[in-house]
């Protein structure tokens, strides 16, 4: 059943500003949705228009077929976590979570028969009679959790809740948020600048870019088809080696003396793929080129190596390659390499579609 | 900061204690002052060591009558001043949570020009309005009333703009979880922002106490009913007294007791207070 549907959504502020110019996606009930894209590119405010602390200026939103854009945020039946958490200050643990509740008048023993499950459910048990200040930055983020759990709300919205924890503590959360959405399945709409994050928490990803969605599809999907050099390059870590190259008879022309070989009806300029992890190491004479190596990160699990392809002229394209196990190549030595044809990703320049 | 410079110490001490001295010795000297009789004062030199009238001139004036020419007993002018006072304070501070309230979080059209004025009336304190504020008064037949006493001192800029700065210091994040857990605009108001400025409310309360207590022109303006009489301006009364000679005993007395209770808020409140002004829990 679909839950949530944003239909040509779009946002202008006051000030005129078109932070969204139209936005499409139906979100299906128990799904998990990431928005994910660069600081400013509208996510929050896309969140924010379906939580109502933010206008809808064009199209609709509707929830479990009900139009929503008049609604009061508390009449939306949605629960909101926010980067910062925005925990009362002064009131205890049980009494954040417990405030949305009561303001709707629901008996006081349901009210403390749901916080205590919540709370259980989440180890925040011994704590319920703390105030924030006492508790640290994971435990406050589980109490914000906490407050949206109780609600027991058709849509769950999170603002990057994850960013003002440490590396460590974030992944443990990461793992923890998916599994609690697995369990209470409620459809979830999530909003993080963290391509990390957004693949290993998604059902499905929407990337956006200057409030437009440049695809929408399954974490795999966006990794393997990318629509567009910029989806493309923000999917994967280290991101996909992108040359401007152009298409002839002979193949993907890279720079005049280096073209490979490819037979595709398109002709023009575009824009050549390869992710760093998909080059091969090979030698002179079975490699498609040479990378004159720049810098060598050895991370043991793997290695990152920065080179430029060598070329006569002097500034050839940078690529980076992603080697499993430790490699030692010395900097500024040759390195030759082979793409295999399989794992290209081919794009218009003009149009930035995939070809 | 660890210093250990027993010099240092011995001077900060000192100084401290000099200015303790010098703020302390003309309340000693009232005190003691009280405990002689009224003609102790006209021979000449000043006594240093309480007396021996000092029950009865206390009794007389907390009970009887404050003397010179006043002839309400000083816990009823007290009990005035307590009044006002606190009118006044509760009033003032009640006002300027509304108003700031509504200048922070409510969009309504000329918001900006709202405040605005009511920043300009920092220019005009009752003492530049009284003959204006005196004829309303008189107008709506409010001379020797609390209403009176307390409604035209009422109205007040800095406290509305020392709230508005709490407000404004409250993340808007901490609003939007208020929306979106139900809190109509009331509930917020009480039940998160009212909570959230308790320390700035009690740091203004202490302030807006001493001034009200201390109010002095505009009672002795619009009060000719000894029934209403507030303390401070009394003792100014006291003094004029055109004939005989000044009872300095009650005087100094009925002085001491219009210390007490400002004195007594301070210390009660100095915690919060202090707290109010230095941190916010945001
Ligand atoms: N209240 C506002 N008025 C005008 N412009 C805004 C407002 N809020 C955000 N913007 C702009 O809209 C764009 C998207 O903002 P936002 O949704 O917060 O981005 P992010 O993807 O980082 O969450 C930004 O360029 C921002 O400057
Ligand atoms: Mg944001």
């Amino acid at each position: 059943m679909t839950d949530v549907i944003l239909e040509k959504v779009g946002k202008t502020y006051p000030n005129g500003y078109q932070a969204i110019p139209s936005v499409d996606l139906s979100i299906e009930e128990g799904e998990f949705i990431v928005l994910v894209g660069p600081s400013g590119c509208g996510k929050s405010t896309l969140l924010r228009m379906v939580a109502g602390l933010e206008s809808i200026s064009t199209g609709e939103l509707r929830i479990r077929g009900e139009r929503m854009n008049e609604k009061e945020p508390a009449e939306r039946d949605i629960a909101m976590v926010f980067q910062n958490y925005a925990l009362y200050p002064h009131m205890s643990v049980y009494d954040n979570m417990a405030y949305g509740l009561k303001n709707r008048g629901i008996a006081k023993n349901l009210i403390e028969e749901k916080v205590s499950d919540v709370a259980k459910m989440l180890g925040l048990t011994e704590l319920l009679q703390r105030k924030p200040r006492q508790l640290s930055g994971g435990q406050r983020q589980r109490v914000a959790m906490g407050r949206a759990m109780v609600r027991d709300p058709k849509v769950f919205l999170f603002d990057e809740p994850l960013s003002n924890l440490d590396a460590k503590l974030r992944v443990q959360m990461r793992v923890e948020i998916r599994q609690l959405q697995r369990k209470l399945g409620t459809t979830t709409l999530y909003v993080t600048h963290d391509q990390v994050e957004a693949m290993t928490l998604a059902d499905r990803l929407v990337v956006l870019n200057k409030g437009k969605a440049e695809q929408i599809g399954t974490p795999m999907d966006l990794y393997n088809k990318p629509a567009t050099p910029f989806v493309a390059a923000f999917i994967g870590s280290p991101s996909m080696n992108l040359i401007d190259a152009t298409l002839t008879e002979q193949g993907v022309k890279i720079s005049e003396a280096l073209t490979l070989p490819l037979s595709h009806q398109h002709r023009g300029d575009i824009v050549w793929g390869i992710r760093p992890e998909h080059l091969e190491v090979s030698d002179e004479q079975n490699g498609d080129f040479a990378l004159r190596i720049q810098a060598v990160e050895s991370l043991g699990a793997e290695t990152l190596i920065h080179g430029k392809i060598e070329t006569e002229s002097a500034n050839g394209e940078s690529m980076v390659v992603r080697l499993s196990g430790p490699h030692l190549p010395d900097v500024n030595s040759l390195m030759w390499l082979t793409a295999p044809m399989s794992h290209w990703h081919l794009f218009d320049a003009k149009t930035q579609q995939r070809l | 900061m660890i210093e250990n410079r027993p010099w240092l110490t011995f001077a900060s001490h000192a100084t401290l204690l000099l200015g303790i001295g010098l703020v302390a010795l003309p309340v000693w000297m009232a005190l003691v002052a009280s405990t002689h009789p009224a003609s102790a004062f006209g021979v000449g030199h000043i006594p240093l060591w309480f007396g021996d009238a000092g029950a009865e001139t206390w009794g007389t004036v907390l009970f009887e009558e404050a003397g010179n020419g006043v002839d309400t007993p000083v816990w009823f002018m007290m009990l005035n001043s307590l009044i006002m006072a606190l009118g006044i304070t509760f009033g003032k501070i009640v006002i300027s949570l509304l108003s700031a309230y509504a200048i922070v979080f409510f969009r309504f059209p000329c918001r900006n020009l709202c405040f605005w004025i009511i920043f300009m009336t920092l220019m005009l304190p009752v003492e530049v309005r009284i003959v204006p504020t005196y004829e309303v008064v008189a107008n709506l037949d409010l001379l020797n009333s609390y209403t009176g006493l307390t409604l035209p001192l009422i109205a007040s800029a800095t406290a509305t703009f020392l709230f508005r700065q709490c407000f404004l210091s409250i993340p808007g994040e901490l609003v939007e979880a208020a929306r979106i857990d139900g809190a109509g605009p009331w509930r917020f108001f009480f039940d998160i922002l009212l909570p959230l400025s308790r320390t700035n409310i009690a740091a203004l309360f202490v302030i807006l106490f001493i001034y009200g207590w201390n109010q002095y022109l505009w009672p002795l303006l619009i009060t000719t009913d000894d029934a209403y009489y507030t303390l401070v301006m009394s003792i100014k009364r006291m003094l004029s007294v055109t004939d005989g000679d000044i009872a300095w005993n009650q005087i100094m007395a009925t002085t001491l007791l219009a210390m007490l209770p400002p004195v007594a808020v301070v210390i009660g409140m100095q915690k919060l207070f202090v707290k109010g002004l230095v941190d916010s829990e945001k």
